[in-house]
């Protein structure tokens, strides 16, 4: 760990440890009385004295205890949110083979875009990889007959009919998070079908 | 490692030519978890998985195939190759492997036959298609337009075809199954991380699911049928844009969607215990009790 940055493998491992911390800690017993106690004299002090102390209100024990347990909150707070962030990642079925490849363009990996702007940047990005694809195959790079390209184009029209057809179901409901996931889905099957046709394509 | 060894075997490489209709019959050693590649445009290929340390080579090549082999004990590739690439003549091999080895099969429109391999087999046709009986390791099955069927148990399956069907029958802990128009049907049992998504193809699903598992089906206008046994427990989130759903497996009825438009669902059969996603745009969503 250097500086502000944190490696994955620092981060999984202090995720683990900070999991393992109790949620709750009890304070000593005797923390309250001595707490309280040290209130009590501070405000036998006086209003002048008060005045003249104000800055170092924070070294006081009742703020330092107050703020011990604010951070102790908040650190649960952020653990937790990012397990289940890391979570959610995990309810992508795509699983990666023995190997540890996986079998997905970059694009279609993780989870899908939450909202409609996120999709737009995604759907950017779909597109230009189709587009650098389609003119591989075009370029008549690939040795594919024309039966088979044929076939493929068949089967790119369906894609892009359906792609049009969502489409212009999200542009009439931009929230809807169900066709944003399922726009995803189809343009992911472009890109994946183009790209395993190139490289049949090639050899 | 794998890589250099096959690349320096090539300079060795012993080549049959054809000058007409030719009966082939070949074998080299390779150990009993070696890797083999396969090449071979049109006709078919045959793989059968063996108990000994061997590849034997046997099939007929068309007029003016050549068939070149080499390679060493850790992995060897074979292929055949044509006068005219244009325009192959068809070869048919069939090519016994020790049963743990790593099969590799490249074709254009030949089929692909395994049976009896428990090593990992990638499999690649253009418009051939492909099937697989037995239990291997894993299965990565690619097609264009041909038709994929996987008999048997590999632990980790991922088969994609276009406008050609794929069919699953037996059990897999990890299986992705994607098609174009191509129907996707599966008789699956312990079936625990899965994905099934088309896009008009129609998805068929009779079987089990695994505890804790995940199952997703996807589609855009294929129909969706989803059969289980009554004790088998799977919790369903299931949303149709503009399709109907069709519950026959438990007693809850589905809503309104919550955009205001198409269907959700969501039952538990059984004690639940498996998250069953089913999405779908058009397409009509089926739920059903299959003992």
């Amino acid at each position: 760990m250097t500086g502000d940055t944190i490696d994955e493998e620092s981060l999984r491992d202090l995720q683990a440890r900070t999991a393992k911390l109790p949620r709750e800690i009890e304070p000593p017993a005797d923390a309250w009385a001595k707490i309280k106690a040290e209130m009590d004299r501070t405000r036998d002090i006086g209003q002048g004295v008060r005045a003249s102390r104000v800055i170092a209100l924070w070294q006081r024990p009742a703020f330092l205890a107050a703020a011990a347990l604010l951070l102790v909150a908040g650190s649960s707070v952020i653990t937790a949110v990012s397990l289940s962030r890391r979570n959610e990642g995990n309810d992508d079925v795509t699983a990666t083979r023995s190997s540890g490849a996986t079998d997905r363009p970059v694009a279609s990996r993780g989870v899908a875009p939450a909202t409609f702007a996120e999709f737009t940047l995604v759907e950017n990005d779909y597109i230009s990889t189709a587009n650098r694809l389609s003119a591989i195959l075009e370029s008549g790079e690939s040795q594919l007959s024309p039966e088979t390209i044929a076939k493929l184009r068949e089967s790119l029209r369906v894609i892009d009919a359906a792609i049009l057809e969502a489409r212009r179901a999200l542009a009439a409901d931009p929230a809807n998070k169900q066709l944003i996931e399922m726009l995803s889905t189809s343009y992911s099957q472009k890109v994946d079908l183009l790209r395993r046709t190139t490289e049949m394509g090639r050899s | 490692m794998l890589r250099s060894l096959l690349l320096a075997s090539m300079i060795a490489l012993v080549t049959t030519e054809s000058s007409a209709q030719a009966k082939l019959n070949r074998g080299q050693k390779l150990n009993s978890d070696g890797a083999v590649r396969i090449y071979n445009l049109v006709g078919s290929v045959r793989v059968i998985g063996w108990n000994r340390d061997s590849v034997a080579v046997r099939g007929s090549l068309g007029k003016g195939n050549s068939f070149h082999m080499g390679g060493a004990a850790a992995g060897m590739k074979m292929f055949v190759e044509g006068i005219d690439e244009r325009n192959p003549a068809p070869a048919d091999i069939e090519v016994s492997v020790p049963m743990r080895a790593k099969v590799w099969v490249k074709t254009a429109t030949a089929s692909i036959e395994v049976s009896g391999v428990t090593g990992s087999l990638d499999l690649y046709v253009v418009g051939g298609n492909i099937k697989v009986t037995g239990n291997p390791a894993d299965v990565n099955a690619e097609a264009i337009d041909g038709s994929i069927t996987i008999v048997g148990s590999p632990s980790w399956v991922r088969a994609k075809s276009a406008s050609g069907d794929v069919t699953l029958d037996g059990s897999s802990s990890d299986v992705t199954i994607s098609t174009v128009s191509g129907k996707i049907d599966v008789d699956g049992t312990r079936i625990e991380r899965a994905k099934f998504e088309s896009v008009t193809g129609d998805i068929r699903f009779a079987g089990s699911f695994e505890r804790g598992g995940l199952v997703n089906f996807d589609t855009h206008s294929g129909t969706v049928e989803v059969g289980i046994p009554a004790g088998n427990g799977a919790d369903f989130e299931v949303a149709s844009i503009a399709g109907k759903i069709d519950n026959r497996l438990t007693s809850t009825r589905p809503v309104a969607g919550r955009y205001g438009r198409g269907a959700e669902l969501t039952t538990s059969s059984g004690n639940g215990g498996t998250r069953v996603v089913i999405r779908s745009f058009k397409g009509p969503v089926t739920l059903l009790r299959k003992d």
